[in-house]
């Protein structure tokens, strides 16, 4: 079920490498429709998964995968529909097809415990998943953005600069993706922290629900690093660079705790 | 029919030669009724820009065309035609495509790329079509190399990137700031060079641009004579230049003004907003170590100048690529030219059917009293069995390979149907009797020309 749409992600990530060395308008347009299917596809893979265990499938760690997967090429074609430019699309699609194996190579549809009922869950769950898409897209749009900046300063201009827009768009752009993730990443913090007060306390998964917790930890330090690029960085002069490379470390935090920690490492998310 | 190319460009006229036989002066349209009213020529378009005057046709006799055209270049600009000889050239057949192919893709321009000759051959096609001089194979070359130029923009860099320190300068102010209507540019120095840049600025569509001089009377003068520029007196440069995105330096000082401990106080009041210097002052204006300091982005003439051979030397990079697509492109032109030789014996050969396909319904309807829906019915069955018949011989006529096949073809054609019997205006010509059924312009409507 997952393997149709993995198939379209790798030859849309083919189409739009291409599209982005040689610039042809019909390869990006065919990049584009290959990533609009691989969407459909997989919206259609969700939506079977969800008829047939009765909730959309993001109570563990493979399904959460998946989902977010599908939000990250969804928020993706929003953002090159809105703003017509396809030079993040390479970068994107790379992170799309490298995640979208882990579902692939692991076809488990984690089953809901009686202990996540409700629509607290959901609301947490489905927030954070929007949140790290934005970031996603927060990060790959300030990795282009460096690119840019490197090769204006070092007064050589390439590669990139042919094929990038504007510092200004991107930084931007990335402003843009940071704030809203950021919103969402506060709604499914809050609402995670009233899920788990509410939460029988007799599961051992809810006792382990502290800050000591790495899973939970991580997600705070994440929260903060973002917090200080929302609130903090512009203020003392970090803008440009500076804020691009925020947005690649708070990332790398929630692909850490995303992939390695939650499925080796925390005792409270291991549902 | 053959195609005729007779013109001077860059590459073969000193510019007071081009100047001469600019027809713009003159104007195109008058200088095409008076191609048209001499009758060498079937169809004629003129193509003239500050770097080449040329004139393209379409004719029957070559030799003749020749000859009246560039007797035409001479009487029409009034240039002795000893002054004009050496510097022409003459182009026919496939090799006028592929001149003109190049030409709009800006491979044959001065600067090679530049974007404003495709336009140009626009215009050029658009008052033939005006003055009602460009016919079917002009038409159909024109608008081929429309097609090629933008192939060779979209699929090639050879259009890429500046190619003159005052557009390298706007394209990297527009790749750090986007759009630059709302920015603002300060020029310091009120000299020659500093008027010229802030102007340059405004044709770019800057509206803020202000002149920081040391003589607050001279930034006023130059402020007024560029026109929506302001003047700021030098006492007020720090705070000038923590408002503004784009700073131009231009003045005669023997030492840096800008140096990189001023500019980082300057920049903690800016915050994270970037910084664009542009030093085109020799001495430098600015300490060369200003362009350390972060979200600062310092040029000078040097870095600019470097920046623009890049892009020449990348352009260059992609003729061969360009080239290919020419090639592709005069190929297809060819096979159209091609197919279109066979277009008067297809004619021919389906008039041929035509008349028997009538006579033998003529003779039916003599001998048997048919009602009128059955005569239809008849009528429609025989026209149908024509087309049918006639269709594959058209396709393959068309899609003939080489360049002998087809005269051979419709040689064979012509003796086994009887053609130039069976058609009502044969051309006279020797080689291929066949029946003149595609009309250039001058001879379709020659009221129009003026003869």
């Amino acid at each position: 079920m997952q393997l149709i749409p993995l198939v379209l992600y790798v030859t849309a990530f083919a189409a739009y490498v291409w599209h982005f060395a040689k610039r042809q308008p019909t390869v990006g347009r065919t990049a584009t429709t290959l990533l609009v299917a691989g969407a459909l596809a997989h919206t259609f893979a969700i939506g079977m998964q969800t008829v047939a265990i009765g909730h959309i499938p993001f109570a563990g760690p493979t399904s959460a995968i998946g989902t977010f997967v599908w939000m990250l090429a969804l928020a993706y074609l929003y953002m090159e529909m809105t703003t017509e430019e396809r030079a993040m699309g390479p970068m994107i699609l790379l992170l799309i097809v490298a995640l979208q194996t882990i579902p692939v190579l692991r076809p488990v549809i984690e089953d809901r415990d009686a202990v996540l009922q409700g629509p607290l869950f959901g609301v947490h769950v489905s927030s954070l998943l929007f949140a790290y898409a934005s970031f996603a897209l927060a990060c790959m749009i300030g990795i282009t953005y460096v690119l840019l900046f490197k090769e204006i300063k070092a007064k050589h201009l390439g590669f990139f600069y042919a094929r990038l827009p504007s510092l200004q768009i991107l930084d931007s752009m990335n402003q843009q993706a940071t704030i809203l993730g950021w919103v969402f990443l506060t709604i499914g913090l809050i609402v995670g922290w009233i899920w788990a007060v509410q939460a029988p306390a007799t599961d051992p998964r809810v006792q382990a629900m502290q800050l000591q917790d790495p899973k939970i930890f991580l997600a705070v330090v994440c929260w903060a690093v973002y917090s200080f690029e929302v609130f903090g960085a512009r203020r003392i002069g970090w803008g440009g660079r500076r804020t691009a490379y925020l947005s690649a470390i708070g990332f790398a935090i929630v692909l850490l705790n995303f992939v390695p920690v939650g499925y080796f490492l925390t005792r409270s998310h291991n549902f | 029919m053959h195609l005729l190319l007779v013109g001077i460009s860059h590459k073969t006229a000193p510019v007071e030669l081009r100047e001469r036989l600019d027809f713009q002066a003159r104007g195109v349209e008058g200088a095409l009724r008076a191609i048209g009213a001499r009758g060498a020529t079937r169809e004629a378009l003129v193509l003239s820009t500050c770097n080449r005057a040329e004139v393209y046709a379409a004719c029957e006799d070559l030799s003749a065309a020749r000859t009246d055209l560039i007797a035409f270049l001479s009487e029409f600009h009034a240039v002795e035609h000893a002054a004009i000889a050496p510097h022409l050239y003459e182009l026919t057949d496939l090799d006028v495509a592929r001149h003109l192919f190049r030409v709009s893709s800006g491979l044959d321009s001065l600067v090679v790329g530049e974007p404003q000759i495709l336009g140009q051959v626009k215009d050029a096609h658009s008052a033939a079509t005006t003055a009602h001089t460009s016919g079917a194979v002009l038409n159909r070359l024109f608008h081929s190399s429309f097609a090629v130029g933008k192939r060779v923009r979209t699929e090639t860099g050879l259009g890429a990137g500046a190619v003159s320190i005052s557009f390298a300068a706007v394209s990297l102010a527009r790749k750090i700031f986007g759009n630059l209507d709302a920015r603002n540019v300060v020029v310091i120095g009120a000299g020659e060079m500093g008027k010229l840049t802030a102007r340059h600025m405004r044709s770019q569509g800057v509206d803020r641009v202000t002149i920081v001089s040391r003589s607050m009377s001279n930034a006023a003068r130059t402020a007024e004579a560029i026109g929506g520029a302001s003047a700021a007196p030098w006492e007020d440069l720090d705070a000038v230049l923590g408002a503004s995105d784009i700073v131009i330096t231009a003045t005669g000082a023997a030492s840096p003004i800008l140096t990189k401990a001023r500019i980082e106080s300057i920049m903690r009041a800016r915050r994270s907003r970037p910084l664009f210097i542009i030093d085109i002052a020799l001495p430098r204006d600015v300490e060369a170590a200003a362009g350390e300091i972060e979200q600062v982005f310092l040029y000078n003439i040097d870095d600019l100048q470097a920046t623009v051979r890049e892009n020449l030397a990348r352009r260059e990079s992609e003729v061969t690529r360009a080239e290919t697509i020419v090639g592709e492109e005069v190929d297809k032109f060819a096979a159209w030219l091609r197919s279109r030789g066979a277009v008067p014996t297809i004619v021919a050969l389906r008039q041929n059917f035509e008349a028997i396909r009538r006579s033998e319904l003529e003779r039916l309807l003599k001998v048997s009293s048919l009602p009128p829906e059955s005569r239809a019915r008849v009528e429609e069955i025989t026209r149908l069995l024509v087309e049918k018949l006639l269709l594959t011989p058209t396709e393959q006529l068309k899609a003939l390979g080489d360049a002998d096949t087809p005269a051979s073809y419709t040689e064979a054609l012509t003796r086994l149907f009887a053609l130039h019997a069976a058609a009502p205006s044969s051309s006279g010509d020797a080689e291929s009797p066949r029946p003149r059924v595609v009309e250039g312009p001058f001879n379709r409507s020659s009221s129009k020309t003026g003869s």
